[in-house]
């Protein structure tokens, strides 16, 4: 009885019926292509080229760390420290920049791997919620942060050259473009064409059919929590070289903003469907929101009303809520 | 004796995008009767049971209810006119007691002023399930309560609600109660049911026709949509019944017993006193390759607990397990995988699938290592060999890319058996093969089950009848009280009656 009949059913419920058999993808898309019109009309400068450059920019950034959160997505579990990860890894960043020159890159990212990869153990071997294992893990990336450097820290003018990595162009095409495709490529291919991203999904979609068919689930979660450090920290490298520094706050948006790039693009919460394809198509309906309210001149401090709400309906539409009885 | 008409079809028909679900057909359904309604997945059982409780809209023809037509606009509206339906998942809330859950929604009934009286409520409650008969403490949380005191509550519920909106005999609908019961409990079920009957109507819908036959006063038969028969019970017979259910002759000889072969001599799994503390007794027995054995025993014989030993979902206390002559060590699932052993679960919607995922993925899912090109999976790879396990055990879909959870059952559980016949397996533990599905389906995995044992593949199997083990088999364990108590050869042309061996199950 509680399945349905009981008063009637909610207006956007009768509104997906009609679209019912569309891909979760491709709301986004719809979504997207509604938002840029949107703003397009409301500013002259919204569809210019420089503007594009700009969406494109954050964009990427905002593409590294939804890449990596939606692995931990997938497995039915959610990782709230890749903002702590993004700072701590800016910190360790612009801090090595000077001793180690290029160096520093590897060792940021080594060290925005291994926060991911406590997650995963902790909540694989502990089996403790990732919600809490992330929420505690978040708060200590970024007081490691802190006690490394309380005051925001800057590039020296010395290692301009090495920040090129990120800020110079290639073929008249700037890097960080150039670098959110090749992690959009590397993420993907990960779920697509390799056994742990297969398995990712299995784990996902059935964690005990999973591990009576043989998966290592410990290994495949802790590596999935391994993935969204990984993503975090790329994020982490490229927004601190954007900006030439690094503070212990530098993150903290990252995580409401890359958990909506998952959603929006259809992946489910529990797990198991969507992933990285559809991610893409959520961070760019996030950059292009993001982008079109600065552009249209709505006041910084309502912004994050409007995105607030934006977000909800968003998920609203996009969600997909067949795979749940319950919306809790 | 003329009984008066409760609910009556007349023309029924109901057409969805591409299907005719209900060609249009007339059925009567009378006061203080069950009815045991059967027919194939898609024969429109579930369609007419959607128009009963006003899920659906018939598309034609009319519903009269009392001998005047009605039209219901949902479940909450069918009950308020004295309809009921228990669904096979169970609509009861786990986190509520029983007295919650049997007032849900109408607590306003004890009202005092602004306060619910709790023990207004707790008195009814108490009332309620003693006049049906039932046992159960109301206060007790639903979480706390067997599948079949769950579904127990629910029939209160529903009995009690017609009552609150003045209707005499009440008409409850059962979609496949006894998927989740024990043997016991399905007794205790139709024994309520019968007395229930005094003064309702009971629609029944199950897979087990055994058991339709058995407590059905008419059965009513299905077909692709349109009204077949209907017989009393007493001239009710089960093979005629699934000839008109499957619309063909089912081959000759019953669970393909013509198609069973002798074992060879070759051991290829042998357990020897094999115990859990507390569960089972040491036990040994021995596998043979191309074998078909049979674990036989009630819920509680340990029969469970072994066969998940040998899966490694669970670990024996004591004793050894041998795999052709070499002892091995089974401590988890992906180390009996790792000695070709399979395990096809009772639930596969919960233990054998991913039903998010689609076909290819949950046939490929142990073999992608198989797959791979330079290092990478292969996508034409993977549609091969999902397509050509999809023929081999003969998966009826458009396409492998379909989602699991959108298959019927039999088709489920081809996509499980392709999953471990595409891994090598060598031994297959398939808990309740024919479960939840329907009798044509049931047909094609016994001959599935024949030819692998044809091939060589050893099977430990455990059914949902005693029948289908006996038929199935070439030699059954019975276990009792987690100890082995006996062991009967079963050839093809001399099987053991159902009568003698249920004397050492018991």
């Amino acid at each position: 009885m509680q399945k349905d009949g009981i008063g009637k059913q909610p207006a956007i419920r009768r509104i997906k019926g009609k679209l019912a058999g569309l891909p979760a993808i491709s709301y986004a898309l719809g979504m997207l292509v509604l938002f840029i019109a949107i703003f397009a009309v409301g500013s002259a400068t919204f569809l210019t080229r420089y503007n594009m450059l700009t969406i494109g920019n954050s964009a990427a950034i905002l593409l590294a760390v939804a890449m990596g959160q939606v692995f931990a997505i997938l497995t039915g579990g959610i990782d709230l420290s890749v903002g702590g990860i993004m700072s701590l890894v800016s910190v360790v960043l612009m801090k090595t920049l000077e001793p180690l020159g290029f160096w520093a890159y590897p060792l940021s990212l080594a060290v925005g791997i291994a926060a991911g990869f406590l997650n995963g153990l902790v909540n694989s071997r502990l089996r403790i919620p990732s919600f809490i294992t992330t929420l505690g893990s978040n708060g200590i990336f970024m007081s490691i942060a802190y006690m490394i450097s309380i005051k925001p820290l800057s590039a020296p003018s010395s290692s301009f050259g090495v920040l090129d990595i990120v800020n110079g162009t290639t073929l008249g095409i700037r890097n960080i473009m150039l670098l959110g495709v090749l992690v959009f490529v590397l993420f993907f291919v990960i779920q697509r064409y390799t056994i742990t991203g297969r398995n990712i999904m299995l784990l996902g979609s059935n964690e005990k059919m999973s591990w009576l068919s043989g998966v290592d689930i410990f290994k495949v979660r802790t590596i999935a929590f391994t993935l969204s450090g990984l993503g975090a920290a790329l994020a982490g490298v490229m927004l601190a070289s954007n900006l030439y520094s690094g503070y212990p706050t530098l993150g903290t948006v990252y995580i409401l903003n890359s958990i909506a790039s998952v959603v929006i693009g259809g992946t489910a919460m529990t797990g198991g469907a969507g992933g990285v394809l559809n991610t893409l198509v959520g961070v760019m309906v996030m950059s292009v929101i993001n982008n079109g309210m600065n552009i249209i001149g709505i006041d910084v401090y309502a912004q994050q009303s409007f995105l607030g709400v934006l977000v909800i309906i968003a998920v609203a539409i996009s969600f997909d809520r067949s795979k749940l009885s319950v919306i809790k | 004796m003329e009984k008066k008409k409760i609910i009556e079809f007349k023309g029924i028909r109901k057409v969805f995008p591409g299907v005719v679900a209900l060609k249009g057909f007339d059925l009567a359904i009378y006061e203080k009767e069950i009815l045991g309604l059967v027919g194939e997945n898609g024969a429109g059982k579930s369609t007419l049971m959607k128009i009963m409780t006003g899920n659906y809209q018939p598309d034609g023809g009319q519903f009269l209810l009392r001998g005047k037509p009605i039209v219901l606009g949902g479940s909450m509206e069918a009950i308020e006119h004295g309809i009921g339906m228990v669904f096979q998942e169970g609509s009861i809330l786990p986190n509520l007691t029983v007295t919650e859950n049997l007032f849900l929604c109408h607590e306003k009934e004890f009202s005092k002023g602004w306060f619910i009286s709790e023990s207004a409520m707790v008195a009814e409650a108490r009332r309620a399930l003693e006049e049906n008969g039932l046992d159960i403490n109301p206060t007790t949380l639903c979480g706390n309560l067997s599948p079949a005191q769950r579904q127990m509550v629910e029939i209160t519920r529903l009995l009690w609600l017609s009552r609150l909106y003045r209707h005499e005999n009440p008409v409850l609908i059962l979609d496949e109660p006894t998927t989740v019961l024990l043997e016991k409990e399905i007794k205790t079920l139709f024994e309520i049911l019968n007395r229930i009957k005094e003064y309702a109507t009971v629609v029944l819908i199950s897979h087990r026709l055994e058991e339709i036959i058995e407590n059905s006063d008419r059965i009513v038969v299905l077909k692709d949509g349109d009204y077949v028969t209907e017989m009393l019970r007493e001239k009710a017979d089960i093979f005629k019944i699934e000839q008109l259910m499957v619309g063909r002759d089912m081959v000759e000889g019953y669970y393909r017993r013509n198609e069973q072969i002798d074992p060879t001599d070759s051991v290829v799994l042998e357990v020897k006193d094999l115990a859990i503390e507390s569960i089972l007794e040491p036990i040994s027995f021995t596998l043979h390759k191309g074998e078909i054995l049979a674990l036989v025993g009630l819920i509680g014989s340990g029969k469970e607990e072994l066969v998940k030993c040998l899966g490694g979902s669970m670990q024996a206390t004591h004793g050894s397990i041998y795999r052709n002559g070499k002892k091995i060590s089974i401590k988890q699932p992906k180390h009996a995988i790792a000695h070709a052993i399979g395990y096809i679960p009772i639930d596969r919607r919960v233990e054998g699938l991913a039903t998010d995922l689609d076909i290819a993925d949950n046939i490929n899912m142990l073999v992608y290592k198989n797959l791979k090109v330079r290092g990478f999976i292969d996508k034409k790879k993977e549609r091969d060999n999902a397509t050509h396990w999809m023929g081999v055990v003969k998966v009826k879909a458009t396409s492998h890319r379909m989602k699991c959870g959108n298959l019927s059952g039999g088709n489920q559980q081809k996509v499980v058996l392709g999953k471990w016949l595409s891994a090598d397996a060598e031994i297959l533990i398939v808990d309740h093969p024919t479960r939840g599905i329907d009798v044509g389906a049931k047909d094609e995995i016994y001959h599935h089950i024949r030819q692998l044992a044809k091939q060589g593949k050893s099977m430990i199997i455990m059914c949902d009848t005693l029948e289908e083990d006996i038929g199935l088999c070439n030699r059954m364990l019975i276990l009792k009280d987690g100890k082995k108590v006996n062991e009967v050869s079963c050839p093809p042309d001399a099987k053991p009656a159902p009568t003698d061996i249920i004397e050492s199950i018991v």
